[in-house]
């Protein structure tokens, strides 16, 4: 049945976050930006954050992805949480600890014991953890099967020799799921993915990328260089790479994440719009009946509406996954439309402030620039039509 | 006869700009823009080859030269560094302001001090109000140094304020270079003011033209860029111009940019009557191709575009920065459509 309420302890867990948002995220997030530098790990809110149980795992968590009854609901709580989040600050709420993006292959593709191992330091309430997802490499981004980093069988551990760019809370995390391949001439077949634990040797150079927005985390490079991973550490065990390709375990999360970021975007979208709607208010441009603040009234109806049609999309996404229903041309149409949407949000915020929406001390100045990433992360927006042209159109999967 | 290359002088006022911008701006950009100024060594160095006043008539130093050329040079200069022009140019968007208000001396002292460059404040949104001679009101951003003087735009005419004005440094999106002011009036007495509309209106044509031809500059910068990484970087087996998604972005990009130019120039050789309307058609024109071009540039590059190594992150921002000054695209877009209710 159609519904676009939400329930009770959603609307519960949403009220906790705009708290969270308000008193924390938004602030902190700002502050990074004005330093140029990524929130500390060891900065009191996490450790504040990760006592009340934000980003930690606890049995609640296993019973929404997994439950024993009733309807599956996560994907739906994700994009409406995801969405509140980035309202309140993108950059600060991917800087949460967390299994993060390693979560869902590990859930997804982990053996029991391996998502036991893995998981237990992020259900420890005594500090923040994070975890980190290791695809991109300064070779290749867009084009996954290209990735050259590789993985050998040395005895009974995996040696890996490569470079990975632009990951998320790399430098400080337990453990990074980091994707090599056992063949470069074998594409996609050839992909392993590997539990890289902190401290391993030969994981090296680690370095934070100076990026013009999103500041808040730290986007890391790192080179493996002759980094032995223990074998129990392939992320399935070798008997999952003989039934399916590994390369379906890293496109399933993407149809797990995708939705999520798109509505990241959104959120960005009506952080934009709210801005500039208070803005407008305040400077009485929507009361006098001018040529100009007509096209501010408009400005803002227009954002407005994109903003609602785009979580749609996100919502629409989400309940397919939420009822184990394919979903990839949804997926990817959201995360299409959002971040496009978002962008042109925050460009028509900067507008209906003029001059005062270029500035470093309002918010949209920050939002112009945090947006940017939304359309390149998790598959660029290039990337998305091209998965929904192959669904819809029958395009070439060479792309 | 129709004709739309550039005349000899054009030409070689071209080749200068562009060796200047390749050869002092862009080495120099980050580093401008983390000072947030120019090198006085630049400013003078582009202040002997008699760029600033160039097209103002002889008393004020001009050469004779023609806008046509003035905006093929800025075009070049706002390639190298569009944050830099404003320093370089000491008068800026506001000459034509101080032609018509017939501040010789001043346009003199701000050319003698590398540090110094004025304030053009453009403004129909009625956030400065004048009353009995007096400025009042508070203008939220302006690419200007703190010491320099202002002139504001407003439609009763051109005001300029050397005292009592309050100014006070902000930080900008882009355009770090030139450094930014929050200038505030408080019964701030004019110096010197301009009743004449038709003064007025070419003197925002004028300020319009400048933002415009910046504008085309780093647009056609970061399509270049742009273009260039995409016929280098490999995806899916060939360079990544070649898939037809971003090939068509990028003659997207190439096209919206000549299309610019081409209005830009239209309107530096406009005649009086159409000025307003051409300025107007000129600066939303370059204003809505930049605006564009930035994002996209970055998103040609990826991830790596978002990262300050390449140079497009800087260009979408100076870019978004801008399209809001000399009343931007929205007042453009007004004027224009009231040239249209005429
Ligand atoms: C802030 C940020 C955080 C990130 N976090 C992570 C992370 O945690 N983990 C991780 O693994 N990665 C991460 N990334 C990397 C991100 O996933 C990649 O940047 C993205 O996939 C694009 O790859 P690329 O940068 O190599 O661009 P490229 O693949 O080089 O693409 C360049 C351009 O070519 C286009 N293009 C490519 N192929 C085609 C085609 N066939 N048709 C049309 N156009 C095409 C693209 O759309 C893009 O516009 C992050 C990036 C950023 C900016």
């Amino acid at each position: 049945m159609i519904s676009f309420d939400v329930d009770e302890k959603l609307a519960q867990q949403l009220e906790r976050v705009r708290t969270l948002g308000r008193e924390f995220l938004r602030p902190l997030g700002i502050e990074a930006d004005r330093k140029g530098e990524a929130i500390p790990a060891d900065h009191p809110f996490f450790e504040t954050a990760w006592r009340l149980g934000i980003g930690r795992l606890g049995p609640e968590e296993d019973e929404e992805e997994r439950p024993r009854s009733g309807e599956r609901t996560a994907a739906r709580r994700g994009v409406v949480l995801g969405e509140e989040l980035a309202y309140w600050d993108r950059g600060a709420a991917v800087a949460l600890p967390g299994p993060g993006l390693g979560a869902p292959p590990i859930r997804r593709m982990g053996t029991p014991e391996q998502r036991e191992r893995f998981f237990a330091p992020f259900r420890d309430p005594s500090r923040p953890r994070w975890g980190a997802f290791a695809m991109t490499e300064p070779g290749a981004g867009s084009d996954v099967a290209a990735i050259r980093t590789l993985a050998r069988k040395e005895g009974d551990a995996w040696v890996l020799d490569g470079a990975k760019t632009f990951i998320s809370n790399a430098i400080r995390a337990e453990w990074i799921v980091v994707w090599a391949t056992v063949d470069p001439s074998a594409g996609r077949a050839g992909h392993r993915a590997f539990v890289v634990e902190k401290g391993t040797p030969g994981l090296e150079d680690m370095r934070a990328e100076h990026k013009m927005g999103l500041v808040a985390y730290e986007s890391a490079s790192f080179t493996l260089r002759h980094c032995r991973v223990p074998a129990e550490n392939l992320l399935g065990g070798e008997r999952y790479y003989e039934s399916r390709a590994g390369f379906k375990g890293a496109m399933e999360s993407f149809n797990a994440t995708r939705p999520m970021v798109a509505a990241m975007a959104v959120g960005i979208a009506r952080a934009a719009y709210d801005a500039a709607r208070e803005f407008a208010r305040e400077h009485f441009l929507l009361s006098r009946p001018l040529p100009r603040h007509r096209r501010v009234a408009e400005k803002l109806a227009r954002m407005a509406r994109k903003i609602e049609a785009a979580r749609l999309l996100c919502w629409r996404a989400a309940s397919l996954a939420d009822a184990e229903r394919p979903n990839q041309v949804e997926a990817s149409m959201a995360k299409a439309f959002a971040p496009a949407i978002a962008q042109e949000a925050a460009g028509l915020a900067v507008e209906v402030m003029a001059e005062a929406g270029v500035r470093q001390d309002h918010y949209v100045e920050k939002l112009y620039r945090d947006v940017k990433a939304m359309d390149i992360v998790e598959g660029t927006g290039q990337i998305q039509r091209i998965v929904v042209a192959r669904r819809l159109l029958g395009y070439p999967a060479s792309g | 006869m129709i004709d739309l290359r550039l005349g000899p002088e054009e030409e070689m006022i071209r080749e200068t700009g562009q060796a200047f911008a390749r050869e002092r701006l862009r080495p120099a950009m980050r580093e401008h823009e983390r000072r947030g100024s120019v090198a006085a060594e630049v400013v003078r160095a582009y202040r002997e080859l008699g760029f600033p006043t160039m097209e103002a008539p002889e008393s004020f130093g001009g050469q004779g030269v023609s806008l046509l050329s003035k905006v093929v040079l800025l075009e070049e200069i706002g390639w190298g560094d569009a944050g830099a022009a404003f320093a370089l140019e000491g008068a800026g968007p506001g000459l034509r302001a101080l032609v018509e208000l017939g501040e010789r001396d001043l346009c003199g002292d701000l050319l003698a001090d590398p540090a110094c460059y004025l304030a053009t404040i453009v403004d129909f949104a009625g956030r400065i109000a004048v009353r009995e001679g007096r400025l009042e009101g508070r203008f939220p951003f302006v690419p200007a140094s703190p010491k320099g003087p202002v002139v504001v735009l407003l439609p009763e005419g051109i005001f300029l304020c050397r005292e009592g004005v309050r100014v006070s440094r902000v930080e900008g999106c882009g355009l770090g270079a030139s450094g930014a002011s929050e200038v505030s009036f408080d019964g701030t007495p004019a110096a010197a003011t301009c009743r004449d509309p038709a003064a007025l209106v070419r003197s925002v044509a004028h300020a319009r033209l400048f933002v415009a031809a910046l504008l085309v500059g780093v647009a056609r910068a970061a399509t270049e860029y742009a273009m260039r990484y995409a016929q280098e970087r490999v995806a899916f087996g060939r360079p990544i111009a070649h898939h037809q998604g971003l090939a068509f972005l990028l003659t997207d990009m190439a096209t919206a940019v000549d299309a610019a130019r081409l209005l830009l120039w239209r309107a530096a050789f406009a005649p009086e009557a159409e000025l307003e309307r051409l300025s107007a058609w000129a600066l939303a024109e370059a204003a809505e191709a930049a605006l564009f071009v930035g994002p996209n540039a970055v998103q040609v590059l990826g991830g790596h575009g978002f990262m300050k190594d390449h140079p497009v992150e800087k260009w979408m921002r100076d870019i978004r920065t801008l399209a809001q000054l000399a009343g931007g695209r929205d007042e453009a877009e007004l004027v224009a459509a009231e040239c249209e209710a005429r």
